[in-house]
């Protein structure tokens, strides 16, 4: 079967995931995993179901970069809107 | 200058020495006061013949310019601003002032009465015109004690001022030097006896102003002692007395009043005479004859208005005298009327007085006896009119009364405010017909063409898809008839979608006529343009002369990538999808070499066992994920077309577009067909592509819609790949997941899926199954034991829901017998095939029957179960609803072998029920509803059971 053939741009894969779950990068060390329901040329998006990490390092003051402790805080919500300057990537399935 | 017969040499070499401190022969510069006090009569002496051209010459008496200024050197600009203002002094000698006669004249006659000085010389110390003002003198007056210390006090630069005055205008006076030199004591003395002469003339000007200001005060008495005779003499009139006297007086008054108007035409000559303009100040010698004769007048009128105070204070004196008379004669009068004259006359003046007090303030009114019969009545309110009519015209009892006052009272104040409502809304519409008429018809049409042009597009339905979708749910939910006009359609293509209807359709609608009305005219204005077009067939002459490019490169910015969804062929596009694809064809072309031993064994296999298959299919890797989702985008996009043909199907009657109609939905129909990819062999992949299509959470939603554009065949054909596949099924083949109670995402994401299934799939199954035969659901059956392993599909919730289903339309068959027609009516042969199927699979399900409880798997699992959950009771459900259904169709002898190997089962839900290991009561209705369940269907009861 011709997948290509309907594929002529980007947001066309993008489209294939709609209504399945999908990983999404942002910027500012989030990452979103949740159900596609919408998106724009904008890259906005809107996700249900959605889980977000966060990951914040812990730099003590006067500390040289790298030493401090990572961790992550995670938070779940209903309904996102995500807007489309802070997406890195769009990923199919929800790690 | 040559024509006075002096050296300018000899001039400017003064000057000159002046200027450097030097004092000429070391005497004292003499003051230059021409026409005034210090005039030695030199101009007398001069012999000046031929004077008739000077003006010319000198330019007149105007400002003297700067173009006799011949030696350059005088430009000091304070002194060229001193002289623009006032006029060179020494052509005031010609100036015939027509007051004052010819120059001569007034020369000798100035010179003698001892004309102040003040003025000149303040005029060469202060610049300012106001300085030359009398009033100023008094200040200055210390220096003219002795002119010459006064000269020696002055200032470098003011010598040089005047010197340089000197130069440029003075020129006789510099011809008089050496006389007046001689003169210089006599002047001293002149000078004091002037300066005496002045100051006494001050003190006289003083005195007069106080006499004025005294004499304007008693003119005010006059004045009001003169409104005061009129008003009694009015009174006199009225009382007809004297009239002798009275015109006498009426006499001496016009001539007190002309001798008023005397004075006051006196005083503004006086005005107007004391305060000339100060430019004319700046010319001493007429100003002082005018001075004096002003003077002069001010003594004669200063003897007149003391004559006429006297004579005032004699008229006072009389006037008084009068008054007192008038008083007595007054009371004694009064008597008199009273009885010479009637009542009624007294009356009437008593009224008149009256009427006049009224008109004259409304406050006056009041204290008045008659004014008490107008004093405004509170005007009656019609409640209390009607009350007390209503009470005077029904002498009914004091309750009666009561109550009909109560009910009078209450349509009184329910039509009072009525009333105001009306007025306010009366007001309201006045208010805002102000804008009445602002815009004419054609400009709301104008206006509503705009807008509607906006809102009209080709595909209404599409573009206005999530609305009309809305309101088609909002619809079914108010129960309204689905089918209403929602799109609103103009001629060919284009409309407007008209979104949910509110209610009240009524103003919607006469609306919507004028909205179609407006289209109507800009799709007719449009195609009268393009007729007009064609009769001028401008276009024909367009680009006879070369093309112009049309398009602005700012607007539309060159095309680099033109991607053309349609041409396949075209290279940029194989290009692109190349580009994007790339992976994907990787994967294509490394599959086939990686498999290519596995693939040729399956071939030769399957020709060697299904010879009969082997030609019909090709045997192919299941779909991947995303050619499953990618199929799914295709087939959503037929889904949505099919749906909006089926909106816009054309009655059948119309025969021509029923057709055309059909054509597309068909072609659509079946373009879905062939996409869901039923009809490929049921051995084409591991899964099916129909199941790896049911796989994404939008492919077993989508399943709903396609079952409403599919045939009852299509659907049947469908429902039996499914049957047979059943166990591809995601949802069969995760379920193991359920059987864990560990919250992990995955067991989460299977438990999603599979309630979508059920809610999804499950229910096309059911909606198929219902219709269907025993035959047919024999035969599905024995596909589902054919093709599937059934003791582990039982053990699914989704493989137990399918096989009830299938078992209960069967006992629906059963139920309904009576009830059906000989074609529908199971011939026995399908009975026994049906008995037989299901002999089948009780033989298959029987060592299995305790294990279709999720509980009892999880505890075969290895999981320790907790007492009570309801949870487990929740997913035992499905087992217990499939085993009561199994349970209606076990014959006699397979129920004993049904009831033993459920039998702990059973006892374990109801013990644990009635000895109270449960946590609620909720908990234990559902553990014997359970039971019971099953056990109704063996004709049983939990009640039965004793623990």
């Amino acid at each position: 079967m011709d997948i290509a053939s309907g594929i002529q741009e980007p947001f066309d894969l993008i489209r294939l995931s709609l209504s399945e779950r999908v990983f999404v990068k942002l910027r500012g060390d989030r990452e979103l995993s949740g159900v596609l329901h919408a998106y724009d040329g904008h890259m906005n998006l809107i996700l249900s179901d959605v889980e977000e990490t966060i990951m914040i390092v812990d730099l003590p003051e006067g500390q040289t970069e790298g030493t401090g402790a990572v961790s992550m805080a995670k938070r779940k919500s209903e309904m996102l809107f995500v807007r489309g300057d802070g997406v890195i990537l769009v990923a199919p399935g929800g790690r | 200058m040559s024509f006075f017969g002096f050296d300018d040499n000899n001039l400017e070499n003064d000057r000159q020495r002046f200027l450097r401190g030097e004092q000429p022969n070391n005497q004292p510069i003499p003051e230059y006061t021409w026409g005034a006090e210090g005039y030695d009569g030199l101009g007398d002496a001069l012999q000046e013949g031929g004077d008739d051209l000077n003006d010319e010459t000198f330019g007149g008496s105007g400002p003297v310019g700067k173009d006799f200024d011949f030696s350059g050197t005088s430009g000091q600009p304070e002194y060229q601003s001193a002289e623009n203002q006032h006029p060179a002094p020494h052509n005031e000698l010609k100036y015939h002032d027509p007051l004052l006669g010819p120059p001569s004249q007034h020369q000798q006659q100035s010179a003698p009465k001892g004309i102040p000085p003040n003025s000149l010389e303040s005029l060469w110390d202060d610049k300012s015109p106001f300085s030359a003002l009398p009033r100023t003198s008094s200040r200055a007056s210390p220096g003219y004690g002795s002119p010459i210390g006064y000269n020696r006090l002055e200032s470098p630069s003011q010598g040089m001022n005047r010197n340089g005055m000197r130069n440029a205008g003075d020129l006789d006076g510099e011809i008089r030097i050496l006389a007046q030199q001689n003169r210089e004591r006599e002047m001293a003395a002149q000078r004091q006896i002037l300066l005496q002469q002045q100051q006494q003339q001050e003190e006289y000007l003083l005195r007069q102003q106080e006499q004025e200001l005294r004499l304007r005060e008693r003119e005010q008495q006059q004045q009001n002692y003169l409104q005061e005779q009129e008003r009694r003499r009015y009174l006199l009139q009225q009382e007809q007395m004297r009239q002798q006297e009275l015109q006498q007086r009426d006499l001496r008054h016009d001539l007190m009043r002309q001798r008023e108007r005397e004075l006051l035409q006196q005083q503004q000559y006086q005005q107007q005479t004391r305060t000339p303009p100060p430019r004319m100040l700046a010319s001493p010698s007429p100003r002082f004859l005018e001075h004096q004769r002003q003077m002069q007048i001010i003594q004669y009128q200063q003897e007149r208005q003391q004559a006429l105070r006297v004579q005032e204070l004699q008229e006072q004196v009389r006037m008084e005298n009068l008054e007192r008379q008038m008083r007595a004669q007054q009371i004694g009068g009064h008597q008199r009327q009273l009885s010479n004259h009637t009542m009624a006359e007294l009356q009437a003046a008593q009224a008149q007085l009256e009427r006049r007090q009224r008109s004259q303030s409304p406050a006056a009114r009041l204290p008045l006896g008659e004014g008490l019969h107008y004093v405004p009545q509170q005007p009656r309110t019609l409640a209390d009119i009607t009350q007390s009519d209503m009470l005077r015209d029904l002498g009914g009892t004091p309750a009666e009364q009561e109550t009909l006052r109560m009910e009078a009272m209450r349509k009184i104040v329910e039509a009072e405010k009525l009333e105001e409502k009306r007025r306010r809304r009366a007001a309201k519409i006045a208010h805002m017909s102000r804008y009445n008429d602002l815009m004419t018809q054609s400009d709301k049409d104008f206006i509503t063409r705009i807008q509607v042009s906006q809102l009209v597009t080709q595909d209404p339905y599409a573009d206005d898809f999530y609305a009309q979708a809305y309101s088609q749910i909002m619809r079914s939910r108010m129960g309204l008839p689905g089918h209403d006009e929602r799109v609103l359609k103009f001629g060919a293509g284009g409309g407007i979608g008209l979104g949910v209807a509110p209610k009240g359709n009524h103003r919607r609608q006469s609306a919507m006529q004028k909205m179609q009305q407006q289209v109507e005219r800009i799709v007719n204005n449009a195609r009268r343009r393009e007729e007009e077009k064609g009769m001028h067939s401008l276009h024909s002459l367009q680009g006879a002369l070369g093309k112009t490019s049309g398009r602005s490169y700012k607007a539309a910015p060159r095309q680099l990538l033109q991607v053309d969804p349609n041409a396949s062929t075209s290279p940029s596009l194989a290009h692109a999808t190349a580009h994007i694809s790339k992976q994907d064809a990787a994967d294509d072309a490394a599959r086939p070499k990686e498999d290519a031993g596995a693939e040729a064994a399956r071939l030769g296999r399957e020709a060697l066992g299904d010879a009969a298959h082997a030609t019909d299919f090709v045997n192919r890797d299941p779909l991947t994920q995303k050619e499953a989702l990618h199929t799914l985008e295709d087939i959503h996009d037929l889904v949505l077309r099919a749906e909006q043909l089926k909106q816009e199907e054309p009655p059948e009657e119309d025969e021509e577009q029923y057709v055309a109609w059909d054509i597309e939905y068909s072609a659509i129909v079946d373009k879905m067909w062939l996409t869901v990819k039923v009809m490929a062999p049921i051995a084409t992949s591991d899964p099916h592509p129909f199941i790896s299509l049911l796989m994404p959470m939008k492919g077993k939603r989508v399943l709903l819609r396609l079952a409403r554009h599919f045939t009852n065949q299509q659907m049947l054909t469908m429902l039996t790949l499914l049957v047979a596949c059943y166990s591809q099924l995601d949802v069969v083949r995760t379920s193991a997941i359920l059987d864990t109670l560990e919250d992990t995402k995955e067991r989460a994401e299977v438990e999603r899926q599979l309630h979508t299934f059920l809610a999804t799939v499950l229910q096309v199954i059911v909606s198929v199954v219902s219709n269907a035969s025993l035959r047919l659901i024999t035969g599905l059956l024995g596909l589902l034991l054919d093709k599937n392993d059934v003791p582990t599909l039982a053990q699914t919730e989704a493989g137990l829901s399918v096989i009830t289903v299938l078992l209960a339309r069967v006992e629906v068959i059963k139920q309904s017998l009576s009830t059906l027609t000989e074609e529908e009516m199971p011939t026995p042969d399908d009975a026994s095939q049906w008995q037989m199927m299901y002999d089948h699979m009780f033989e298959l399900l029987t060592p299995v029957f305790p294990l279709l409880f999720p509980s009892t798997r999880m505890l075969t699992r290895g999981y320790q179960l907790p007492p009570s959950n309801p949870v487990i009771d929740a997913l035992d459900r499905p087992a217990w609803q499939f085993l009561a259904t199994f349970a209606l169709h076990a014959a006699p002898e397979q129920q004993p072998i049904l009831v033993q190997s459920l039998r702990e089962k059973v006892l374990e839900n109801v013990i644990s029920a009635k000895k109270g290991w449960v946590a609620d009561e909720e908990e234990r209705a559902a553990k014997l509803a359970n039971v019971d369940l099953f056990l109704q269907a063996l004709g049983l009861s939990s009640a039965l059971i004793e623990p």
